[in-house]
């Protein structure tokens, strides 16, 4: 008993901080662009699928993990111009552009990957022994990964200078514009980078989860849920409700069937939006 | 032509239309069709439910699934499990949908905008994985069979939705029935205190109006309307399945709506009968109609951000305008703004 709830416990976290690299990108295009990607789930899609050609094309898991952001980028940056731009930040038409957009990423990965969900083996293979239970070598890495990529990423954000002007554009564009930032490069770098970022979290978690061309379906509604529990716009919120959402899930789980486990917290989540809607985490963090 | 005349030529030749439908469809292409278009009908009235909120109170829902899988799971519950006649079938979908928009409109209106669209979803998917999880009681995604009861029994003879002629009069006569209590609303005082929350809540308390209350009336109306189609659409597929109820089915509602043209009475119709045709037609020559869909919705809202009707409005404006300038001068007191 104590190993299944250590077990679960240990998979919920290590998702949940997958799911942040995810949910950071929804959480600023939702919270601060006012645009409701609804095809935030398929970029991460889309990255478990670009894992799995680049592992079959040469035979070498890591290159997934060049593939897919880098790629995610170039379709990242194609859509912000082609999709986004012209409808002006108006939250409404955003989402039927990014409906139309969920559709177009599915069905295109339906013809060229199939319908049919495929696992992935992971490239590092065995257990190591961690508090009583062989834990997945893999697991422990890909969390050590989506770390990585977590810090990384918010020193980017602080310490670049494109990551200095995307948080100036995001605070008040038009005095960034004044200050002769290019806000209109910047809107197209920033929908690169969280495609990038999300593609990259498919790739560390392809092996963990299926491949699925639905696999986004599933994981928007929680992205959601982290940016709104974690607060509008508060990004290390974000990361917190998502690593704490998924962990919470994973106990649940040890005790009852993963549809309970949902069903809890997205009663949590009610409670959260009718009791604190400005975010768990207000007040603890800036 | 003026811009009466022609709406007026137009309702006309619509209603025609929809009447001979029947005896018109057999005719030019086959009986497929006229159940199509009773489908049309039945998701264009689940649309008018997210346009209601969305178009007219400014309240965005991605939860409108809810209140139709009540309605849907009311019926077939009712057939099914509890042994009801058709009416009475009918009335516990419609009654059970707005129970539950009561019940979360009484939470969720409270909150605004963003917060709003989100609880909505929540809410839904809370239902949606019960549903999912109680597969002896709901069928869970596979969903539950029933045999439809008649409609109407007069001494020997007996109407049945079984006839697919009664069965398109029947859902004509109910959606058209809808559409009219919401015109009817829309154009009452109650209406226009939706528009002005819609259009600046802050004023609208000012004025003395109880946003609150409102909100929560529209909220109530729309989940009537979705679970008026939930049930329709039960009876139309004689079955029930927690699949309706998840939020990409309320997502669609928005999206026909949109582009469509929100805030206005056809917007939903026009919107649910393009999408609804179009994916008709392309996916019997190709699989992955998919891509035609999703890449009409992007250039739909780019360019015509107003939606369809919106831009037929703008079109009927200029003409009217045209009109004006062709007329013979008058005298103005006060230049047009």
């Amino acid at each position: 008993m104590r190993d299944t709830v250590l077990l679960l416990a240990m998979n919920g976290l290590i998702w949940g901080l997958i799911i942040a690299l995810i949910a950071l990108g929804l959480s600023v295009i939702f919270g601060l662009l006012d645009i409701i990607n609804i095809a935030h789930g398929d970029f991460f899609m889309v990255g478990t699928v670009l894992a799995w050609f680049s592992l079959s094309a040469t035979g070498n898991f890591w290159i997934g993990f060049i593939v897919a952001p880098v790629i995610g980028f170039v379709i990242g940056a194609i859509i912000q111009r082609l999709v986004i731009q012209p409808i002006h930040g108006a939250a409404a038409l955003s989402i039927v552009a990014t409906f139309g957009l969920s559709l177009i990423l599915q069905e295109t990965v339906r013809i060229t990957f199939g319908a049919t969900p495929r696992r992935m083996l992971a490239p590092i293979q065995g257990t190591v022994p961690l508090f009583g239970i062989d834990y997945e070598i893999y697991r422990l890495f890909a969390a050590g990964i989506a770390l990585v990529a977590l810090a990384g990423f918010f020193l980017f954000l602080q310490h670049t200078k494109l990551g200095i002007w995307m948080r100036a554009v995001r605070h008040d564009r038009e005095t960034a514009v004044a200050m002769g930032i290019p806000a209109q490069r910047v809107y197209v770098m920033t929908f690169g980078v969280w495609f990038a970022l999300a593609a990259f979290g498919g790739a560390v978690a392809a092996p963990i989860t299926t491949v699925d061309f639905r696999g986004g379906v599933d994981v928007l509604p929680f992205c959601f849920m982290a940016v709104i529990i974690g607060g509008l716009g508060n990004l290390a919120g974000t990361v917190a409700a998502a690593v704490l959402l998924a962990f919470l899930e994973g106990l649940v789980q040890s005790v009852a069937d993963p549809t309970v486990a949902r069903i809890s917290s997205l009663v949590l989540m009610s409670a959260v939006l009718l009791l604190r809607p400005q975010g768990l985490f207000k007040g603890f963090t800036r | 032509m003026t811009r009466r005349s022609i709406e007026i030529g137009m309702a006309v030749s619509a209603a025609t239309f929809l009447i001979s439908v029947p005896w018109l469809i057999p005719a030019l292409t086959d009986n497929f069709w006229v159940s199509v278009i009773t489908e049309i009908l039945i998701w264009s009235l689940f649309a008018a439910s997210a346009n209601l909120l969305f178009g007219y109170v400014g309240l965005l829902s991605f939860g409108q699934a809810l209140y139709f899988g009540f309605g849907m799971y009311g019926v077939a519950l009712g057939i099914d499990h509890l042994g009801l006649s058709f009416w009475p079938a009918f009335g516990l979908g419609i009654v059970s949908a707005i129970a539950m928009a009561l019940v979360s409109g009484v939470f969720a209106v409270r909150l605004s905008w963003h917060y709003f669209a989100i609880i909505t979803v929540v809410f839904s998917l809370i239902f949606y994985f019960l549903a999912v999880s109680m597969k002896p009681l709901t069928g869970g995604d596979d969903g539950i069979n029933f045999s439809l009861p008649p409609v109407f029994r007069f001494g020997g003879s007996i109407w049945s939705l079984t006839d697919p002629t009664f069965q398109y009069f029947f859902v004509l006569a109910v959606v058209s029935l809808c559409f009219f209590l919401m015109y009817r609303v829309i154009n009452s005082p109650l209406g226009k205190g939706f528009l002005a929350i819609r259009d600046n809540d802050l004023r609208a308390s000012l004025i003395g109006l109880n946003v609150y209350v409102l909100r929560l009336i529209a909220f109530v109306m729309a989940g009537f309307l979705a679970g008026v189609s939930g049930a329709l659409f039960a009876f139309f597929g004689r079955y029930a399945s927690a699949s309706y109820m998840f939020y990409q089915v309320s997502g669609e509602a928005v999206v026909w709506t949109i582009v469509g043209g929100a805030g206005t009475m056809f917007g939903p119709l026009v919107g649910t009968t393009l999408f609804i045709v179009i994916r008709e037609i392309v996916s019997s020559h190709w699989e992955h109609h998919s891509l035609i869909v999703g890449l009409l919705a992007i250039l739909a809202v780019i360019f015509a951000p107003k939606g369809i009707v919106g831009l037929w409005n703008g079109w009927m404006t200029r003409l009217g305008e045209r009109d004006a300038a062709s007329a013979p001068p008058r005298l103005t007191l006060q230049a047009e703004p």
